[in-house]
């Protein structure tokens, strides 16, 4: 049976590089196809990836012009693909916030069509980020996603993180502030995500598996070369 | 104060405002239309001003009409946009108006492309307006520099009465990393320490206290005046305001030399060389006007520094300020990329590696 994911979320959640850990996982184990739906920004896009994403053996649609330099992308057709095409599964990589997922709405009939064991809609949340920092902000950033991508969130996922400055206390944090979300709405964790060492560190606490979901152990694969010199600002 | 993961567009407007930026005139352009964004949501929650103006030249001179107020104006643009600014920006300069301007270059010339770049370095710092004036000018690295930054540059416009310039890149703008940011400055107007700034005048006041804001002068001797006054500042901030970092250059055999994000590729490559055994150490200016010269020489003419390598990612635009700062004393060599490709870790140190068998 056909799987699908649609990663959506607030700028900076950590989209990408799950969308990217997704896709390798499920490479393994069946025929894989991977959109890239960012139709807001113009760097720092997981098309930036493509060669590691074809060596893997995974299909990838990107917006036509992405990454050439110019803003005004377009949604190419190939996108009906992960509908009509008979693939194991397909991830959906999307623009941030409430004007990244508008991009979804043009594919309601589409998703519509779909069982809804087939079809994940997760909210990547860090928050870490400003704008996804308290319960109210995840909430109505979660309400606005919805509206504009015509489509039910099923799930989020505590991808909390400071990037290169991780620590354990990141997923701790998200863990506590997604309880509330999922008290409130009623929408799960799904899964937690993280590096192993924080992973690892995370789950051995004993917090409550409800809000915990499956865990993820990722790698990093949108790393920079420039990335090591936070390190190095000795703060 | 936690650590929150920022765009960097976000954090440097946010960190304006806590710097008591109430005013912030712009327009729309990649790679940094993302602080006009946030100045539009940011500005009326703290009773500013945020105003998309019709075009980059009445931006500017915005800031002209809200600087010469005494309040803390802000603008910000990439490259060409920047360049349409020119003319504001020489006015302010002659006017002496503090202000802040931020450019977050983009690949040139003309409208060249949104990625980014480092081609601005000229206009920046050899002064692209019309005129003898310059631009107190930093480069950021990173997202927490420039907020860093930003929270002494409204006082250091101010302590000069000159404008300050970002000279930052598209990744600056776009890149996200974990930045501390700091309190809200508690900012306002002060007529007694701004004696220029036209905050209202009625008839019968002291005409010897009324503001003026102007940068005509039309006969040859005030005009004079004018600008050796504006040299004697310039002259205090060469004296008082340069800024730069040393990374292992105590016993480097070759120094590079960067601003900006490369600099930060060329910190991993100096690292990486070091675990094989290369001497190598980097450094970055981070006032590129007024340019440390000095300091660098200090760092390279020393018996153990052998050449320069100077890395940018434009033709070498700095690289002639590190001429001048050497001025023939060691050799110095240039790597860089046009058309905004940036420079990777393994091409600085496949450059360094070739220097060495050619026996530098």
């Amino acid at each position: 049976m056909k799987k699908m994911y649609v990663l959506i979320g607030n700028y900076g959640s950590g989209k990408s590089e799950l969308a990217l850990n997704f896709a390798f996982e499920a490479a393994k184990h069946g025929r894989t196809e991977l959109l890239d739906l960012d139709m807001v920004n113009t760097y720092f896009r997981l098309t930036e990836r493509g060669k590691l994403v074809s060596q893997k053996e995974i299909r990838l649609v990107s917006p036509n012009f992405a990454c050439s330099g110019i803003e005004t992308l377009s949604l190419p057709a190939e996108v009906a693909s992960a509908f009509a095409l008979n693939w194991d599964t397909v991830i959906f990589d999307v623009g941030g916030d409430a004007v990244g997922s508008t991009a979804l709405g043009r594919y309601h009939s589409d998703f519509a069509e779909m069982d809804p064991d087939q079809l994940e809609v997760l909210n990547v949340v860090n928050i870490r980020r400003p704008l996804a920092g308290t319960v109210e902000k995840i909430i109505k950033l979660q309400e606005e996603m919805q509206i504009h991508s015509r489509l039910k969130i099923t799930g989020m996922i505590n991808n909390t993180n400071l990037g290169t400055m991780t620590r354990p206390d990141e997923l701790r944090d998200g863990y506590e502030i997604l309880k509330q979300v999922s008290e409130q709405t009623g929408i799960p964790v799904a899964y937690t995500s993280g590096k192993k060492e924080f992973l690892d560190q995370f789950l051995s606490e004993g917090h409550d598996p409800k809000y915990i979901g499956k865990p993820i152990e990722i790698d990093i694969y949108m790393r920079r070369d420039w990335d090591s010199f936070i390190n190095n600002l000795g703060r | 104060m936690a650590l929150q993961l920022m765009k960097g567009s976000e954090a440097i407007a946010e960190a304006a405002i806590r710097a008591g930026a109430r005013y912030f005139f712009g327009y729309p352009i990649t790679p940094q239309t993302e602080i006009p964004e946030y100045m539009s949501a940011r500005m009326p929650e703290v009773g500013g001003c945020f105003l998309q103006a019709e075009s980059e030249v009445a931006a500017i001179n915005m800031i002209y009409g809200a600087a010469g107020t005494g309040a803390r104006a802000i603008t910000s643009s990439s490259s060409p946009g920047v360049s349409l600014k020119q003319e504001g920006i020489s006015y302010c300069a002659g006017a002496q108006l503090p202000c802040v301007i931020l450019n977050v270059m983009r690949g040139g010339p003309g409208l060249g492309n949104i990625q980014a770049s480092q081609g601005d370095y000229f206009q920046g710092v050899k002064g692209g307006g019309n005129g003898d004036y310059h631009l107190l000018t930093y480069a950021p690295a990173s997202v927490q520099e420039a907020i860093d930054i930003m929270m002494f540059a409204f006082d250091k416009a101010e302590q000069y009465r000159v404008p300050v310039l970002f000279l930052a890149d598209g990744l600056i703008a776009q890149m996200m990393e974990p930045v501390e940011m700091p309190e809200m400055v508690d900012f306002k107007i002060d007529p007694e320490k701004k004696p220029w700034a036209c905050t209202g005048w009625q008839p019968g006041d002291d005409p010897a206290k009324r503001g003026v804001i102007n940068s005509i002068y039309i006969d040859t001797e005030s005009l004079s005046v004018h600008n050796a006054e504006l040299q004697a500042i310039y002259r205090q901030i060469e004296a008082n305001e340069k800024r730069w970092e040393c990374y292992k250059t105590e016993d480097a055999d070759i120094v590079l030399t960067a601003f900006g994000t490369v600099a930060r590729v060329c910190k991993t490559a100096v690292d990486e060389l070091r675990a094989e055994g290369i001497k190598v150490g980097l450094f970055r200016p981070i006032s590129v006007w007024p340019f440390p010269y000095e300091a660098l020489a200090e760092t390279v003419l020393q018996d153990h520094v052998k050449a320069v390598l100077d890395v940018e990612l434009n033709e070498g635009q700095m690289l002639q300020d590190v001429k001048l700062a050497l001025n023939g004393g060691k050799p110095v060599d240039f790597f860089g990329h046009l058309g905004s490709e940036f420079p990777t870790v393994d091409e600085v140190k496949g450059k360094i590696k070739e220097m060495m068998k050619e026996g530098i």
